[in-house]
């Protein structure tokens, strides 16, 4: 009974000392902007934004042209940016990890990858490690680059349209015509892919760095991943890593990011392996979009099926 | 009838000890139900107008009271933990926007409360100096706070560990002050405001520490094999999130079993409300929904209560001082008898020396009513301030 007035003399006291100003009511509404603006974490899901908003949404992504935006941390300013948008679209998949690390809101926050959770792929051999109170825990990761599989692009375009539509319900029609064309693209697109790599799906490939998984088990391709960069010079060990890799996956070729240098594109032909670019498209492409980026990709593929034949 | 009025003001006059002593306490005893009663109402609007902005809480089964009274004002103790989970459970009826509450922790005696940035917008708080949060470790100061530490933004508070003799435990964080809130006269000028993420490393479910893959980390590694690497305490774990270090901070396991205190879930609709609510109903059900206003009206029938005891008591004791006062008067007379027969010898009439001896009386009772008056006032504008300053 003390201990229930205690606290009731408690509340009374705080309540006294505040002069409350609020009010039922739900938070004011945003500022209604004659063009919402949206915000992305990578140039695929700008494009797709584009393409099913057409002129309804401004769509921003404020990365650096020469950066990786899975490893970009924003600046204050394009910070401010993302906490002023009407919308955040996301990758998913633990893509942009800096999303963990900053303070945006919430609930404008879209995720395009949580509908096909289970379809997404964990890495293997990540090392766990133990310390402190918290116990044995692992830094593992998740293959993130979900929009190199055409059909997962074409969810993630799916997701896109539905968020458009719940925040800006008048435009749906609009959006889904937007949608409707893309998907029909990014369809066109896996079937070109899936024409040109059918039959192939025992060919060993290298792969400059592992970032065609999604690529992969959709198309069937036999793909092992070295860690290279194509402006770096690979050292003495990596191309003895690679020679044991070579040893029990003999493959012809090996996809990069960007085109490789020409003193690594000479010792890999020495070794019997042809280089071919496959441009995963992360960042904003200095020409083109991404539908012609994966179409100059598929171009290039299709000569490495053809020297496979 | 102006002398009468004279006669009786000298004679308060001149014996102005026993006036004072009955002004005193005639006006204490019709100041103290009515002062009271302003208090009680005050605090009543207090509570009911910060519950009835908060449409409905949502938190783990437990007292309804504790957690309505830890997520609106950040008081009592913490109620019973609830999961991250129940955030997205809410988003995905698409019935209510859901702003998480993780208080729990302390930082110098003040509250430090985890949320988004739905909150500010949801409570109509700007900031007035420096800006809002931007970033793992950032934190937000209420008005009272930054008064009362003397601090602004560009300086840090260090969290407090929950218990001081858990050496083994979650050690401090140093969160940077990068905003400062406008005065809003509500709890939240009482509170530290962080990053829902922010809670969790002072909670230790996120951390940053040293690369254990790098040479410096060596000395704190126990074992290595090929799957597993075992470090000891020595391993160093920052305590500030910095430029330098933001990159090594990470969390563990699914943010959906992460711990949060509430949810403050903002429906659009009465029907969005009660569709809600209807979701929360099986009593299976590990998480409740209460309106706060419905807390609120319960605990304040028992303040009522325990008030109209309170106004009982204080009106039997005012009808014993009102005798009193009373019987001071009537002895008063009895006193005076030679007094009075002197004023009817030199010719005063009994009607005359009665309207002296009411006018006395009448002088003290308005007198006392408008101390009490005063009081009054001043209580109803200066009660809080003062109540703030006494006891808080």
């Amino acid at each position: 009974m003390i201990s229930r007035l205690v606290l009731m003399a408690a509340v009374v006291v705080q309540a006294v000392s505040c002069t409350s100003r609020d009010s039922r009511s739900v938070p004011a509404g945003r500022e209604v902007e004659a063009t919402p603006t949206v915000y992305v974490v990578n140039y695929p899901l700008k494009y797709f934004a584009e393409r099913v908003g057409g002129q309804r949404v401004l769509v921003e992504f404020p990365a650096p042209p020469d950066i990786d935006p899975a490893f970009w941390m924003p600046d204050a300013a394009a910070l401010a940016g993302f906490q002023g948008a009407d919308l955040i679209i996301a990758n998913g998949a633990d893509y942009a990890k800096w999303l963990d690390k900053v303070t945006l809101p919430e609930s404008r926050l879209i995720f395009t990858t949580d509908a096909f959770e289970d379809q997404l792929i964990q890495l293997d051999g990540a090392m766990t490690h133990t310390h402190g109170p918290t116990g044995e825990h692992s830094h593992a990761g998740t293959a993130f680059t979900t929009w190199l599989d055409a059909t997962l692009a074409a969810r993630q375009a799916e997701a896109i349209r539905e968020a458009f539509t719940a925040e800006w319900p008048k435009y749906v029609e609009e959006f889904q015509r937007g949608f409707d064309q893309l998907e029909s693209d990014l369809l066109a697109l896996d079937s070109a892919i899936g024409r040109i790599a059918t039959n192939h799906s025992g060919m060993p490939l290298l792969a400059s760095h592992p970032v065609y998984q999604y690529l992969a088990r959709r198309y069937g391709l036999n793909l092992r991943s070295v860690q290279w960069e194509p402006d770096e010079e690979p050292t003495p060990a990596m191309w003895r890593d690679l020679r044991g890799v070579l040893r029990d996956h003999a493959a012809e070729w090996m996809l990069w990011e960007d085109t490789p240098l020409v003193e690594t594109t000479r010792q890999l032909r020495e070794l019997g392996v042809e280089s071919v670019v496959f441009d995963q498209c992360g960042n904003t492409p200095l020409q083109g979009d991404y539908l012609s980026v994966m179409h100059d990709n598929v171009v290039r593929l299709g000569a490495v099926f053809g020297r496979g034949d | 009838m102006r002398d009468a009025l004279y006669l009786a003001w000298r004679y308060l006059v001149y014996h102005r000890f026993k006036t004072a002593i009955l002004i005193t306490s005639i006006t204490l005893i019709v100041f103290l139900p009515v002062g009271l009663r302003v208090l009680v109402s005050q605090s009543a609007d207090q509570l009911t107008t910060r519950a009835e902005a908060t449409p409905l809480i949502i938190g783990a089964r437990g007292s309804p009271l504790e957690l309505v009274l830890n997520s609106l004002y950040f008081e009592s103790d913490v109620p019973a933990l609830m999961k991250y989970a129940e955030v997205t459970r809410v988003h995905t009826t698409e019935l209510a926007l859901a702003i998480p509450l993780y208080v729990r922790f302390r930082a110098r005696g003040y509250p430090i409360v985890g949320t988004t940035l739905e909150y500010f917008e949801f409570r109509e708080i700007r900031i007035a100096e420096g800006s809002k949060l931007t970033t793992l470790g950032d934190c937000v100061l209420g008005a009272r706070v930054a008064v009362e530490l003397g601090i602004g933004p560009g300086e840090s508070v260090i969290s407090s560990p929950e218990n001081v003799f858990d050496f083994a435990g979650v050690y401090p964080l140093k969160m940077r002050v990068v905003g400062v809130l406008e005065f809003s006269d509500s709890p939240d000028d009482h509170a530290i405001f962080v990053d829902l993420k922010t809670a969790w490393v002072i909670e230790g479910a996120g951390h940053g520490h040293q690369d254990l893959d790098q040479r410096e980390a060596a000395a704190a590694v126990l074992s290595r094999d090929s799957a597993n690497i075992v470090a000891n305490a020595a391993l160093v774990q920052y305590n500030e999130i910095t430029p330098d270090n933001i990159e090594s901070f990470h969390f563990h396991g699914d943010l959906g079993d992460f711990n949060i205190t509430a949810i403050v879930a903002i429906p659009p609709d009465q029907r969005s409300e009660a569709l809600l609510r209807g979701r929360y109903e099986s009593a299976d059900d590990v998480s409740q929904i209460v309106p706060p206003v419905t807390v609120m009206d319960e605990l304040l029938e028992t303040i009522l209560t325990v008030q109209s005891y309170v106004i009982v008591a204080v009106v039997v004791v005012g009808l014993s001082t009102l005798a009193t006062a009373a019987l001071v008067f009537i002895l008063s007379l009895r006193l005076r008898r030679r007094e009075i027969e002197t004023m009817l010898r030199i010719g005063g009439s009994r009607a005359s020396i009665g309207w002296i001896v009411v006018s006395e009386i009448v002088v003290v009772l308005s007198t006392s009513v408008v101390l009490a008056m005063g009081l009054t006032f001043i209580t109803s504008r200066f009660g809080s301030a003062a109540i703030r300053a006494l006891i808080l």
